[in-house]
């Protein structure tokens, strides 16, 4: 659905991206995450022919954006992090207008549109009387209009209350499942995307570090936590012992083909009381700080 | 398509309340050089003028006649200004409010875009001219009666006209107007389509047309006045001549129809270069 090889783009004498690739499944639920500055919304506008890119192929629904536009984005829509309307036009008159970019949207599929983000009574009202939560679902419906196959959400969540954050992580999941949809998702709040992305890809300083499934971020560390009479002795024979290779608060981390019964075994061996030893995973938050932590040693 | 595009470039301009700030004004000035024109001794000159080369000037201090002369300083300050400020916000408005991205999201090339925008942008500059026509005469045959026409421009023109002829030179004239309101509107369009934001956009336009404006008036650049964009501007004056200077006519519509290309033009490739961030 999306495929970027090696795209780098430069902003003076700024690498905003370095030679990124890319490619997003059908129907998969893609997280785009990085800190601010990374590049995500320069990939987003790449991928959106906003940006031109300075080097690298960019292909959306099978066409190069940069050449064929008209095709690769025919069946696209995109919320960008704050939806920018017509403030004075009603949300109607705004999808109207927005629609007519595409092609011609009967009367009906805007209505059709209204309904299903919830809409349907403040359509006639203009924009400047709608509440953030009001303009977060105008902006999906006017990136639902054109009957897309993909969607391309930039950091829709930012601004919206714990409610609308809820929401919206609610609808980008039945999009997907009811309606087959392919998402690209750009988004800091990292447990919203551990909770609906199937895959995800990281970006520091304009360099991807990280692309895969979110099931490979929870199983690229074997992490136990353990409750035992002296922690630090333990973790101190633990290590000598080449059992673990790490620890992280209560948690430590098992060495290749180390299991946990070897840690229970080596542990009574010492003869320190064993009060809990539960195999955990590691959550998103912390595989993102350790790529990012990474990502700053590499650079210094 | 293209006309699902321009409708809904239409609805976003005369759904703007700064639209209708160009029609307020330049009506409130028709509407108070009309009261001046008529309670005032404004017209003494004119009577003068008209009865010194053997005309009755009753016959000519018509609606027609003071319609007339309130178009030009409408024509050389404030339409430069409203069609100025309505082509410099058309691009660079929508991309400081953030919209022209939720725009190019959508599958329409950045060319066609801008080509519907000036289209837009023309369609103001004409019902703004249209406006100030129909209102011009409108006012001023509130106070004064119908008759016949006479245009005065010290040194440039001196012409008079029977009812029938003054209404067809009047008509022609405005629609020519229209050329020099869409002519400056591409100006400022075309500094819209630069990374600027709209009000630089509208003074850019602005300083070239008044920068024009005075340099073609400085006896050195006398003999280069055809070289200066506000000199083929003024075709509208041209209209009420004696016999109409139709060579001269063509000749200066041609120049408009180039420049106008050229800030199409100019206009397009920057926008097409630009990259547009939030």
């Amino acid at each position: 659905m999306i495929d970027l090889s090696n795209v780098s783009k430069r902003f003076g004498p700024r690498l905003a991206l370095d030679a990124f690739s890319l490619r997003v499944p059908e129907r998969s639920i893609y997280g785009l995450l990085g800190h601010n500055g990374a590049g995500k919304s320069t990939a987003i506008g790449i991928l959106l022919g906003q940006v031109w890119p300075t080097a690298g192929d960019v292909r959306v629904c099978g066409f190069d954006v940069t050449r064929d536009r008209r095709h690769a984005l025919a069946q696209v829509g995109a919320i960008f992090e704050t939806p920018a309307f017509y403030e004075y036009l009603s949300g109607q008159r705004n999808l109207e207008i927005l629609a007519g970019y595409t092609g011609p949207v009967p009367r009906q599929r805007v209505a059709e549109v209204l309904n299903w983000v919830g809409l349907t009574g403040r359509e006639t009202s203009a924009v400047k009387t709608y509440s953030h939560g009001m303009r977060a679902r105008l902006a999906l419906a006017q990136a639902m209009l054109p009957n897309p196959r993909l969607l391309i959400l930039d950091e829709p969540g930012d601004g919206l209350d714990p409610e609308g954050i809820h929401e919206m992580r609610q609808t980008v999941v039945r999009l997907n499942r009811e309606l087959g949809l392919t998402i690209l998702f750009s988004s800091h709040l990292l447990t919203e995307v551990e909770q609906i992305c199937t895959h995800i890809a990281v970006l520091h300083s304009g360099h991807k570090v990280f692309d895969g499934s979110v099931a490979e971020t929870r199983n690229s560390r074997r992490l136990v936590r353990l409750r035992v009479g002296d922690f630090d002795t333990a973790t101190r024979e633990l290590r000598q012992g080449q059992l673990i290779t790490s620890v992280t608060g209560d948690c430590v981390e098992l060495a290749n083909d180390i299991d946990t019964p070897e840690v229970v075994k080596r542990l009574v061996e010492l003869g320190i009381p064993v009060f809990e030893v539960t195999p955990t995973r590691q959550t998103l938050e912390e595989f993102y700080l350790e790529l990012m932590n990474a990502g700053r040693a590499a650079k210094n | 398509m293209l006309y699902l595009q321009l409708r809904g470039e239409l609805w976003k301009l005369f759904g703007k309340k700064r639209t209708y700030i160009g029609f307020t004004i330049i009506l409130l000035t028709q509407l108070i050089v009309t009261v001046v024109f008529k309670y005032t001794r404004g017209a003494a000159n004119m009577i003068r003028t008209l009865e010194g080369n053997g005309y009755a000037a009753e016959q000519f201090l018509s609606g027609l006649t003071v319609a007339t002369v309130m178009l030009v300083p409408i024509a050389y300050v404030l339409l430069p200004l409203y069609v100025a400020l309505i082509g410099g916000d058309m691009v660079a408005k929508e991309a400081e409010d953030g919209t022209l991205r939720m725009i190019l999201a959508r599958p329409i090339s950045r060319v066609r875009l801008l080509i519907v925008k000036w289209l837009a942008g023309a369609v103001f500059a004409v019902l703004l001219v249209a406006a100030l026509a129909a209102f011009g005469v409108g006012f001023a045959h509130l106070f004064f009666r119908f008759g016949s026409l006479f245009v005065f421009i010290p040194g440039e023109l001196f012409s008079v006209f029977d009812a029938a002829d003054g209404w067809q030179h009047y008509g022609v004239s405005n629609t020519l107007l229209m050329v020099k309101a869409i002519s400056i509107m591409s100006a400022a369009f075309m500094f819209s389509c630069f990374n600027v934001k709209p009000a630089a956009a509208t003074i850019l336009a602005l300083s070239f047309f008044f920068v024009n404006a005075v340099l073609q008036e400085i006896p050195y650049f006398r003999d280069y006045r055809h070289f200066f964009f506000t000199h083929h501007l003024n075709i509208w004056q041209l209209m009420f001549g004696q016999p109409i200077p139709w060579w001269k006519v063509g000749q200066s519509l041609s120049v408009l129809v180039a420049f106008n290309v050229s800030f199409l033009v100019i206009g397009c490739a920057v926008f097409h270069a630009r990259d547009i961030k939030s």
